[in-house]
């Protein structure tokens, strides 16, 4: 379990190394971005990511931060998850990514990990995938062409597959502050703590004279990518809250999963049954919270 | 002089023990937990080399050739060692049964995926896997066997196929009127399990440095060995060395459980030195290729049990028909641990016939390796879920059902169906501590309450007899006939009263340095700081075994004991002779020898060994002036199994009764565990915190098993699980920190009355937590009969229910 050889590059500046990785792609050299290593350490050293070079971003301290710019919270790509887990900025206006922070992995892990990692890494058990679909997350793109945002749902392509062409870095996400009086959940089934999810779901809804207004829901773990479901939010847009619309609207949502994962730990059938239930259970949370 | 090993503590020469039987901190944690012990990963020597192995994709296979020309010629590439030379220049595996052992590269044809093809040593480790890249390997892909049904039919493709079978072996054994208690019998009940492959997972993985010096024949091999006498012996068969040729250094190692393997690891790493003209070579096993490949796969089976009930709600009989998966061969003694239940069979119970059908049949999974309790957890997960099945259909609550039919104490000694006598025991009480400590009345209650709300809520009650100090006489069934399994100790005395134990194990966590640490202190009354714990390589150790087979603590204490009564002795003949009277009249008490009756002869421990290392004119005519013993224990009074395998096996009988309360998600499948109560009697308990410590990583083990791990294959033999993302150990999050208590029935027979104690908990937990799933579910009209109990198995349960 030794990485095969690979050259090594740790840039100064986000122009370095957008310059590196374009000379690089030039000279038909395969190049990775190192940022936590979480996810690509385990991949290098089983070879089953064997790039020629890899850029480590360690030093670009300039994208290491949370900040307040309005309407949004601007997340450095390079800050570790626990510093967005501890932010007290996400605490009070975007507790569900706080939460779905706190929710990814291990403390350790969260330490190292890079919250850009996880977007780039478009794993479909992501916790941000979820975040970023319920909440409208943008990301932003540095290239040789300069800079472009992208919105969630055309970020997402497929397994761990993410609209950053090989000679682009995401440099920041884009969170949307959430407004008062929403109320949001975030629930997922992991086989042991701290594990990758079976499945998960996002909601954020409001109350308009007791109806549900602005209804998203979001499933992540189940299939490719994470995925708004229009079906669940439909049900429940301009409706009274009750559980029997929350376990329809569990179930609209499974019926909208298409080719659910099976594995080690669970059936395409079983995927299916836990996003019934965690969307119905999410539902029920969110509205407590919004009342 | 031979004098009885004490079996109580008070027997101990000092006023009041100050170390016996207290939570002393461990000795050897600090370094072990801080990594500053030199585990073998650490240690490396000029020149050494590193070694990487090619491993088999294919489950069954023809090896067709094997070139290798690219490899040897990459630089840094030492040598690359192929099946060619291993049939040149070792045996197949001798720890399987014979016939069935394969050799440490496949030889011609592969039987498992993961087995090791070709190995080479480099530099580095990178450089000797960038050099597997370069070998090509040529296969001719076999029928696979998959499934060990299918093992008993004639026409399966055959694995050793010299053999012309893939039965290992089929035996039956039948203690008592197993037939007539059947027939006479007012119930019966049948019941299918499926215990699927789990198995040990230590922190540290096998690992070795081993070197063959070429110039003498002479091999010396460091490693994360759990038993170093013994694998000195096997290597030197299996590299048909003089016993005297080779040498093993166990290392300090993070935990063992059986799983640590070692042959094939050893010889690859110790062949490849040899090919590379002495070099020292080091193995370092990765987690995916133990997963796949290591020694961490145990207990694939198949069972169909009965029991034989009468109206009064005595069970009489206990049949089990077991269909044992033992992978590709069983190198890792995986066949000892179907034989291993024969030593408490019926458990806590009276129960008067049994019988035991076992097929042990090879398939192109991994082969199988011993785990902690060696094969009674999925045993007593049988015998426990029949005993709840029982009580239901008679309408008797489950800790009652089984107190009706506890051994009592006035019995014991009492030997079961299957021949093996257990010592003491007062399962009435244990079961009375721990269902107080659970409040069972109030929990009965409380589940009522939650069940009318409609929540899936369940208590389970097990009860287990955990044989301790094992005995290879227990394994007669497999084709080991040996009786005795020595533990020595050395107990030298310096000059300045300082005293050395030196023993033939390394540490690995249980404890035992301190445990040793304890007795000599307590016999000669010095600090426990004035002890200290070496450990001696193979060359010079006195015979021993080492932790398994819950003996060590047992085996070890006997062995200290014995050396410190012979010290004793030779110190009383030197005092006698100084102070001019009979040794009989001088005893040691407090750290002194004293001559009896006369207050103030005397002398310290300091002063008598000072006296025998500098002034040996004064020794009697003859003595070496040594004040230092060595002794061997093993266990007495054991004997040759008959024709059924009945025989005392293993000296002691500890007991333990768990009482779990979980509840169930229906919309998931997850159980989660609310409130978990253990108590158990293992007898004198030498260091409580230690005992503690076994039980709570036992009920960790028993929770992976239960819930948790699996080793998963596909329809084709492939595995599945080869990472630890996929094969689930539980951690602090999913593991119930018990509620312990205990109840002290010394042992009559075993040195200070202690009871092996190291795998009491996952012989239970397991069962505990099936029997708990079951009451759960019951009010569905679903029950669980297969493990780990995932989410996915339960929640399709529970589908079939709606
Ligand atoms: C035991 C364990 C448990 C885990 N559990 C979870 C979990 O529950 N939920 C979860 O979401 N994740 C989990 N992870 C994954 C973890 O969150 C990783 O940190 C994350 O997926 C990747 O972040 P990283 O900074 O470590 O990126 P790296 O591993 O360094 O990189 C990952 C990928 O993203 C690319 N990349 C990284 N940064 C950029 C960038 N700025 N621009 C473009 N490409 C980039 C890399 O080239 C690489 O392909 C777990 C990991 C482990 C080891």
């Amino acid at each position: 379990m030794k990485p095969a050889p690979f050259d090594y590059y740790a840039p100064d500046s986000v122009e370095e190394a957008v310059a590196l990785l374009e000379r690089l792609e030039g000279e038909d050299v395969e190049a990775k971005i190192l940022a936590g290593g979480q996810s690509l350490m385990p991949m290098l050293n089983l070879r089953v990511a064997r790039p020629d070079a890899l850029i480590d971003l360690r030093k670009l301290d300039t994208l290491k931060y949370i900040r307040d710019e309005g309407e949004v919270i601007a997340i450095g790509a390079m800050t570790s998850k626990s510093d967005a887990e501890d932010s007290g900025l996400l605490k009070q206006q975007q507790p569900l990514f706080q939460h779905a922070s706190y929710l990814i992995g291990h403390r350790q892990i969260r330490n190292r990990g890079t919250v850009g990692g996880s977007f780039a890494h478009a794993d479909p058990a992501a916790e941000y995938g979820a975040a970023a679909m319920a909440l409208g997350i943008e990301m932003k793109i540095v290239g040789p062409d300069g800079e472009r945002v992208v919105a969630a749902e055309d970020f997402y392509i497929t397994f761990l597959t993410a609209d950053i062409d090989s000679t682009e870095i995401l440099t920041e996400v884009r969170v949307p502050k959430m407004a008062p009086g929403t109320g949001w959940s975030f629930q997922e089934m992991a086989r042991r703590d701290g594990d990758l999810a079976l499945a998960g779901a996002a909601v954020t809804l409001r109350l308009e004279g007791g109806n549900c207004s602005e209804v998203r829901v979001a499933v992540f773990g189940v299939n490719g990518s994470p995925a708004r479901i229009a079906e669940a939010e439909q049900l429940l847009e301009g409706s009274s809250p009750a559980d029997e619309l929350f376990r329809q609207a569990g179930k609209a949502a499974a019926a909208a999963v298409d080719e659910p994962i099976a594995d080690v730990h669970g059936s395409g059938d079983y995927r299916r049954q836990l996003i019934s239930v965690l969307v119905a259970r999410c539902l029920a949370e969110a509205v407590e919270r919004a009342a | 002089m031979v004098r009885d090993i004490p079996n109580s503590p008070d027997m101990l020469p000092i006023t009041s023990t100050r170390y016996v039987g207290k939570a002393v901190k461990r000795i050897e944690d600090p370094a072990l937990v801080s990594g500053t012990v030199e585990f073998i990963d650490n240690y490396s020597v000029p020149g050494m080399a590193h070694c990487a192995m090619m491993r088999s994709p294919h489950p069954h296979a023809r090896v067709l050739s094997v070139d290798t020309g690219a490899a040897e010629k990459m630089p840094g590439v030492y040598a690359v060692l192929t099946g060619e030379d291993v049939k040149k220049w070792c045996n197949p595996m001798a720890t399987s049964p014979e016939g069935w052992g394969a050799y440490c590269l496949a030889v011609d044809k592969v039987r498992f995926v993961g087995e090791p093809v070709v190995a080479v040593a480099a530099t580095s480790r990178y450089v000797a896997e960038d050099a597997l890249e370069l070998i090509d390997v040529e296969y001719e892909l076999l029928p696979v066997l998959v499934d060990p049904h299918k093992a008993l039919e004639a026409d399966s493709p055959t694995l050793f196929e010299e053999n012309k079978t893939n039965v290992i072996q089929d035996r039956s054994y039948t203690w008592g009127e197993i037939d007539q208690v059947f027939s006479e019998a007012d119930h019966v009940f049948t019941e299918k399990f499926r215990w699927n492959r789990c198995g040990a997972n230590p922190m540290e993985t096998f690992g070795c440095v081993c070197d063959w010096d070429t110039v003498n024949d002479y091999v010396t091999c460091r490693g994360s060995y759990q038993t170093p006498g013994f694998m000195a012996l096997g290597r030197a068969g299996s590299f048909n060395l003089p016993s005297n040729k080779i040498k093993v250094i166990s290392h300090p190692h993070g935990g063992s459980f059986g799983g640590k393997g070692g042959p094939r690891g050893t010889e690859i790493a110790a062949l490849l030195s040899r090919k590379a003209g002495g070099r020292p070579v080091k193995y370092i096993e990765d987690r995916v290729e133990y997963l796949l490949a290591g020694a961490g796969q145990s207990w694939d089976r198949y069972y169909k049990a009965s029991i034989a009930v009468k109206a009064d709600g005595s069970v009489s009989g206990f049949k089990v028909d077991l269909l044992d998966d033992q992978g590709a061969g069983s190198e890792g003694w995986g066949t000892i641990s179907v034989a291993k239940p024969l030593a408490a069979f019926t458990g806590c119970y009276r129960i008067e016939a049994a019988q035991y059908n076992m097929k042990l049949v090879v398939s192109n999974r991994a082969p199988t390796f011993a785990y902690r309790g060696y094969g009674p957890p999925p045993h007593n997960l049988v015998l426990e879920s029949l005993m709840d099945i029982a009580a239901r259909e008679l309408g008797v609550d489950a800790a009652e059902f089984r107190r009706r039919n506890y051994i009592q104490p006035e019995q014991f000694p009492y030997t079961i169906p299957s021949g093996n006598e257990y010592d003491s025991g007062d399962y009435e009480a244990v079961l009375d501590k721990v269902l107080g400590m659970a409040d069972y009345q109030a929990l009965r209650a409380e589940q009522e309450k939650l069940r009318a709300e409609g929540k899936l809520v369940g208590i389970g009650v097990a009860s287990t007899v955990e044989p301790g100090v094992f005995d290879w006489n227990a394994y007669s069934t497999v084709g080991v006939a040996g009786v005795g399994v020595p533990e020595g100790v050395k107990v030298a005395i310096d000059i300045m009263g300082q005293i050395t134990v030196t023993v033939g194990f390394s540490l690995e966590g249980q404890g035992q340095y301190t445990l040793a640490a304890q007795l000599v202190a307590d016999y000669f009354c010095v600090e426990m700081e004035s002890v200290r714990v070496a450990y001696a390589a193979t060359d010079v150790a006195p015979p021993h075994f080492g932790p398994g087979g819950s003996r060590l603590g047992v085996a070890m204490s006997g062995a200290i004991l014995g050396a410190c009564q012979k010290i004793e002795d030779k110190f009383a003949q030197v005092v006698a002779r100084l102070m001019q009277t009979e040794p009989g009249n001088v005893e040691l008490m407090d750290g002194h020898m004293r001559v009896k009756g006369v207050p103030g002869a005397e002398m310290h421990i300091a002063q008598v060994a000072g006296t025998m290392l500098n002034r040996s004119d004064l020794l009697p005519p003859g003595m070496e002036p040594c004040p230092e013993a060595t002794y061997v224990w093993t266990a007495p009074n054991r004997n040759q199994p008959d024709d059924q395998g009945r025989c005392r096996s293993y000296l002691t009988a500890a007991n333990a009764c768990h009482v779990a309360l979980v509840e169930i998600d229906p919309g998931t499948g997850v159980t989660d565990i609310l409130k978990y109560f253990i108590v158990d009697d293992c007898g004198t308990r030498l260091n409580p915190a230690t005992v503690e410590g076994q039980i709570q990583g036992g009920v960790a083990q028993g929770v992976g098993a239960a819930f948790f791990e699996e080793y998963v294959y596909t329809e084709d033999c492939q595995p599945l699980v080869s990472l630890f993302s996929d094969y689930l150990l539980p951690t602090i999050h999913e593991v119930p920190i018990a509620a312990k208590g205990d109840v002290v029935t010394p042992s009559p027979v075993a040195p200070l009355g202690a009871k092996g104690c190291g795998e009491g908990a996952i012989h239970t937990t397991p069962a505990t937590l099936m029997c708990a799933v079951n009451d759960a579910l019951f009010p569905l009209g679903v029950q669980i009969r297969e493990t780990p109990m995932s989410p996915n198995r339960v929640w399709t349960l529970i589908q079939q229910a709606q």
